[in-house]
């Protein structure tokens, strides 16, 4: 436990001196929500509508830090330690290299914990958000989407050849999810066929799960969305304790 | 092999490597590897870039699983007993393996909480000169600094034994002098060594044993001064050179 606690420290402090995190996961969502909030201010989602335009994003929103370390950070970072021999240093340490990245695990939860409290302060002082749904179902959404996207970014890291494969796989991961799983653009502004394609991504059913659980809209065919990110996320963590390289 | 020096009631083997082979492949990369090292003493593994002198230490460390032999380092098989026995052996691999943006202070600190009784590291700064650098990032250090805390991260666990693959390459002669000076304080407090070098001044220097290896083969192990003795040479290098001689096979 000491030393899971200063690694916490040390690894967090290299990852802020990094910046990438906090640019991608702290300032970038902050930034999308505020031109949002200029634009749509508190007006409803659309005309008859029992929830506001931000309401509706703000599950989306909170999932772009979420993606920027799980599909970004994570798997270039992993990638990094192996191909400097960290994780092979710490083979020769009664610590095993595993805690380094839970402690990285624990870092990438952290920034998005922390940039959904932000969203929310800004939502709720500025443009009046409220949850209209369950709080406990959100936490409960957003740590699945979590989960899922962390176990993705742990595969890729862990198969992937060197840092540069890495960051080639991330940004083939991480841009589209970022523009097309209603992340960013709202889903609901796509055109029909277009929802149909980005279906298909893993991070559209998560957002569609928060999105729920911030409306307080019914849940009922989300259990299909459920089941496929705890489906993904359970192959994911089985792929990355399979076939994870330490050298 | 006998100890000299004052440790004489205290003879335990603490490390010892029994008919140890790997190959890559279908290629041999060590070929029965075998020798003793009793507490306090330090024993240099020779050979050309190749020969299998990294490989060997990661076998016996337990980082390379090795294909055939058995290791016992404190009494402690290093695959089995990993955690018990990095709480008292100390290890530097050939490259630094640090963070990028990382600082001195912060790898001595994150390295020592891996440890339950780890050593005063801000005093270790001091004693090997570099304690002015403590904030400064690792890559800004020179290459001279930079070997003399990875020296201090080995000495980290307080350790029995420490592994150093070729701690000092890449240093200027400076640099050299100084790590083999706190090498040399170190032994005298009777750790027991395992060095890889390409130098044989520092091997003749630092080592009681050697061990020259040729294409994954010991060709020779004993001291110094019988290696000369084995050679119709007066000088080390030159009865290394002979040794380890491609022209001349089957020593």
């Amino acid at each position: 436990m000491k030393s899971f606690c200063t690694m916490l420290k040390i690894e967090g402090k290299l990852s802020i001196r990094d910046m990438n995190m906090v640019i991608f996961a702290i300032i970038m969502p902050v930034v999308i929500i505020t031109i949002l909030g200029i634009i749509y201010g508190t007006k409803p989602a659309f005309d008859g509508a029992e929830y506001t335009f931000i309401e509706q994003s703000f599950g989306g929103l909170c999932s772009i830090a979420i993606c920027a370390g799980g599909l970004m950070g994570l798997p270039i970072l992993v990638a990094d330690y192996r191909e400097k021999k960290i994780l092979k240093r710490f083979k020769v340490t009664p610590v095993s290299p595993a805690k380094i990245l839970f402690v990285h695990l624990t870092i990438y939860s952290l920034y998005s914990a922390l940039s959904v409290v932000i969203l929310w302060l800004i939502a709720k002082v500025f443009w009046k958000f409220t949850m209209k749904g369950s709080i406990l179902l959100f936490m409960a959404g957003w740590l699945l989407v979590l989960i899922s996207m962390l176990s993705i970014g742990m595969f890729v890291g862990g198969i992937a050849k060197n840092s540069k494969k890495a960051s080639i796989i991330a940004s083939v991961l991480y841009f589209p999810m970022l523009v097309f799983s209603g992340a960013t653009l709202p889903y609901e502004v796509m055109p029909d066929i277009m929802q149909k394609i980005v279906d298909v991504m893993p991070l559209t059913q998560g957002i569609k799960i928060l999105k729920a659980a911030t409306l307080g809209t019914d849940m009922g065919n989300l259990w299909i969305s459920v089941i496929l990110m705890l489906f993904m996320a359970i192959m994911f963590i089985i792929g990355s304790i399979k076939f994870f390289r330490w050298e | 092999m006998k100890i000299n020096g004052k440790e004489e009631c205290n003879m335990d083997t603490m490390i010892r490597i029994n008919q140890m082979s790997k190959s890559y492949n279908g290629k041999i990369a060590v070929d029965n590897l075998n020798f003793e090292l009793e507490k306090g003493q330090t024993m240099g593994i020779l050979g050309a870039n190749g020969a299998g002198k990294s490989t060997s230490i990661e076998c016996i460390l337990g980082t390379k699983k090795m294909d055939k032999g058995e290791i016992r380092i404190l009494g402690m098989n290093p695959a089995k007993d990993r955690k018990k026995l990095f709480q008292r052996v100390g290890v530097q691999f050939q490259e630094g393996n640090y963070q990028t943006e990382i600082r001195v202070d912060e790898l001595c600190e994150e390295t020592a909480s891996l440890y339950r009784d780890p050593a005063d590291w801000k005093f270790l700064l001091d004693k090997f000169g570099i304690r002015e650098k403590e904030n400064s990032l690792i890559k800004d250090l020179s290459g001279g600094q930079r070997q003399r805390l990875f020296i201090i991260l080995a000495f980290m666990p307080k350790p029995d034994a420490v592994f150093l693959d070729e701690l000092t390459t890449g240093l200027d002669a400076r640099a050299r002098r100084d790590a083999w000076k706190i090498l040399k304080s170190l032994k005298e407090e009777g750790i027991t060594m395992v060095l890889t070098s390409h130098f044989m001044d520092e091997v003749e220097e630092l080592c009681d044993y050697i061990l020259v290896l040729k294409k994954s083969r010991t060709v020779f192990k004993g001291t110094v001064k019988e290696a000369v003795a084995a050679s119709p040479y007066d000088k080390f290098e030159d009865a290394y050179l002979w040794l380890t001689d491609d022209s001349k096979e089957g020593v």
